[in-house]
């Protein structure tokens, strides 16, 4: 009986073991963190000395027009979701037709996606420069030497356009991964009724794969929030004036740049906060007509 | 030709077309890496007329390029084997071995998934100067470590929720330790799929910017990434070198691409990147 109880004890023992590292990590690198900076968010913290200062960080968040334009930036690179959604599928859609070198094709397109954000952004501000790739492209066309990334909207263009194209792979794989799992025999079915080629992409592919869809525009939705700082670095450092400037990259800029902690962390919970309900309102509104398999 | 060959053919021509887009930026940066600056002026198209090595030997001399590749490894690599290896256990017991507070514990790394990293990243990097560990890689391990596993935690979750508890009962009739059913029966036979989070963590890693910025600014640990972003500003009326630094930054991620295409796509497509 007592051995017994020793033999279930050692055997209850290792999924405890074995759960401690990610745990003990996540909660000391991340939970705690976060609870600092929820608590620093409300206080003057420089690094050094911290005084609580209430919702004084808040306040001067929304009386500061450079917070709301930034704010706005961000939303306007929303912009690039649907653009990557949509090239997604398209791509998907083609790939999925196995005409010949579809596996080439395939490995190809999933190219951009495995070059750092920092390469694809140099990249496209090199091909963007005055007399750069595009100018000299365009130049039989009559147009001559643009300055792409000096004008606002050109210039969220450039980086919307980069985002596309690095993003469009991973989305590929996601669509044709749930492509995978429709029945051919639907297809035929569908094309013994006539229906045409649009109609089997609106009226099958689209819904049976639209939990896939929704999981992209998700990620990104916060990826677009929270981790355009690499692209935006790189290829306008924000400018001209702030027209590219990102939440992240204002908080890095306040936070790291400017030392003012406080500020930075009151700006890094509310850009958690817009993160969180815009996730929440993707997951409730986005229409599942997914038909579920099994 | 019938309508469907015609539709093919579109179809091959569209592809065609994408490619070009998904290749061509390569072919630039190799093409232009061989040039002189004056050359590209002129042309950035063709091949050089001249070939020339004086980019490299410019790269090298001029940037910390070689240091920055080796930081980047001593960080990426362990980062990429205690995540993935981490992540592996925790979702081996989220599956298969019911405990307390496991899905507590779950749903906090779901919730956390989302979380934008400059939230950490603030009382991370005061923390860890205070502690005078700017120099040091292993904060910069364990940050990267962490920060990814609740994504790979999740993956791993649905590899090896497809995985038949029968295998793992019959292990137990056995008389198979949890370690053991853990090593010998879940890794072997989600193999693919753990290469497949593998895989993603490191390019996750390895590309990232904004970490390494942060927790590695001195240029004595400084990180592959941070040196090609400082190329652009370093060297804007000379492309043909920061084409060079791009090329040379692009080779390791296309590299382990290009080596692990096989299994990593096949492990997206079963279903392991959601």
């Amino acid at each position: 009986m007592r051995e017994r109880k020793a033999a279930r004890f050692r055997w209850n023992l290792f999924p405890y073991l074995a759960v401690l590292p990610a745990a003990a990590l996540v909660i000391i690198l991340m939970v705690l963190p976060i609870g600092e900076t929820i608590y620093r968010s409300f206080t003057n913290w420089d690094g050094l000395t911290s005084n609580l200062i209430g919702l004084e960080n808040f306040r001067l968040i929304f009386q500061n027009p450079v917070i709301i334009q930034v704010f706005v930036n961000s939303a306007i690179f929303l912009i690039s979701v649907p653009l990557i959604l949509a090239a997604s599928v398209v791509v998907a859609v083609l790939v999925y037709e196995r005409v010949l070198g579809w596996r080439v094709f395939r490995f190809l397109f999933f190219i951009p996606a495995v070059l750092s954000p920092v390469i694809v952004g140099a990249l496209f501000s090199t091909f963007f420069l005055p007399s750069g790739l595009v100018d000299k492209a365009l130049s039989p066309v009559g147009l001559s030497s643009y300055p792409w990334l000096s004008h606002p909207w050109t210039a969220r263009a450039v980086v919307i356009l980069a985002l596309v194209w690095t993003s469009f792979g991973f989305g590929m794989v996601v669509v044709l991964s749930a492509m995978s799992t429709i029945d051919p025999a639907l297809y035929d079915a569908a094309a013994i009724d006539g229906a045409s080629w649009w109609r089997r992409l609106w009226s099958i592919t689209v819904p049976m794969i639209s939990g896939s869809l929704q999981f992209l525009s998700v990620i990104n939705v916060i990826y677009t929030f929270t981790s355009l700082f690499s692209f935006v670095y790189v290829i306008t450092a924000g400018g001209p004036g702030f027209a590219t400037t990102t939440v992240d990259y204002f908080t890095y800029i306040t936070s790291f740049e400017n030392g003012q902690f406080g500020y930075g962390a009151a700006l890094a919970v509310l850009l958690f906060l817009v993160v969180l309900v815009l996730t929440i309102v993707q997951v409730k509104l986005f229409p599942r007509r997914e038909v579920q398999g099994s | 030709m019938s309508s469907a060959r015609v539709r093919r053919a579109v179809v091959f021509v569209a592809l065609c077309l994408v490619g070009v887009t998904t290749v061509y930026p390569l072919i630039f940066m190799a093409l232009n890496s061989m040039r002189t600056s004056q050359a590209y002026e002129v042309s950035p198209y063709g091949l050089p007329t001249r070939y020339s090595l004086d980019n490299f030997r410019a790269l090298f001399n001029q940037v910390p390029f070689l240091s920055s590749l080796l930081h980047s490894v001593i960080v990426v690599v362990p980062a990429v084997v205690l995540a993935t290896l981490f992540s592996a256990l925790a979702a081996f017991v989220f599956t298969k071995v019911p405990i307390r507070l496991g899905n507590v514990l779950f749903w906090v790394m779901l919730t956390i998934m989302f979380m934008p990293g400059i939230v950490v990243l603030i009382p991370l990097y005061v923390e860890i100067a205070h502690l005078g560990l700017a120099t040091n890689f292993t904060p910069a391990i364990l940050v990267y470590t962490a920060i990814n596993i609740p994504y790979g935690t999740y993956l791993l979750r649905s590899i090896f929720r497809g995985i038949p508890d029968a295998v793992i009962d019959a292990a137990r009739v056995d008389g198979a330790g949890w370690l053991k059913i853990f090593a010998r029966v879940v890794l072997p036979m989600g193999r693919a799929g753990v290469m497949t989070v593998g895989i993603l963590t490191f390019l996750n890693i390895w590309n990232e910017l904004f970490i390494s910025v942060v927790l590695l600014h001195t240029s004595s640990t400084q990180m592959m990434t941070p040196t090609l972003a400082q190329l652009s500003g370093r060297y804007s009326n000379n492309i043909p070198v920061i084409m060079t630094g791009l090329l040379l930054g692009s080779i390791p991620t296309l590299l382990v691409y290009f080596v692990t295409a096989r299994v990593f796509i096949r492990g997206m497509l079963s279903g392991a990147i959601r």
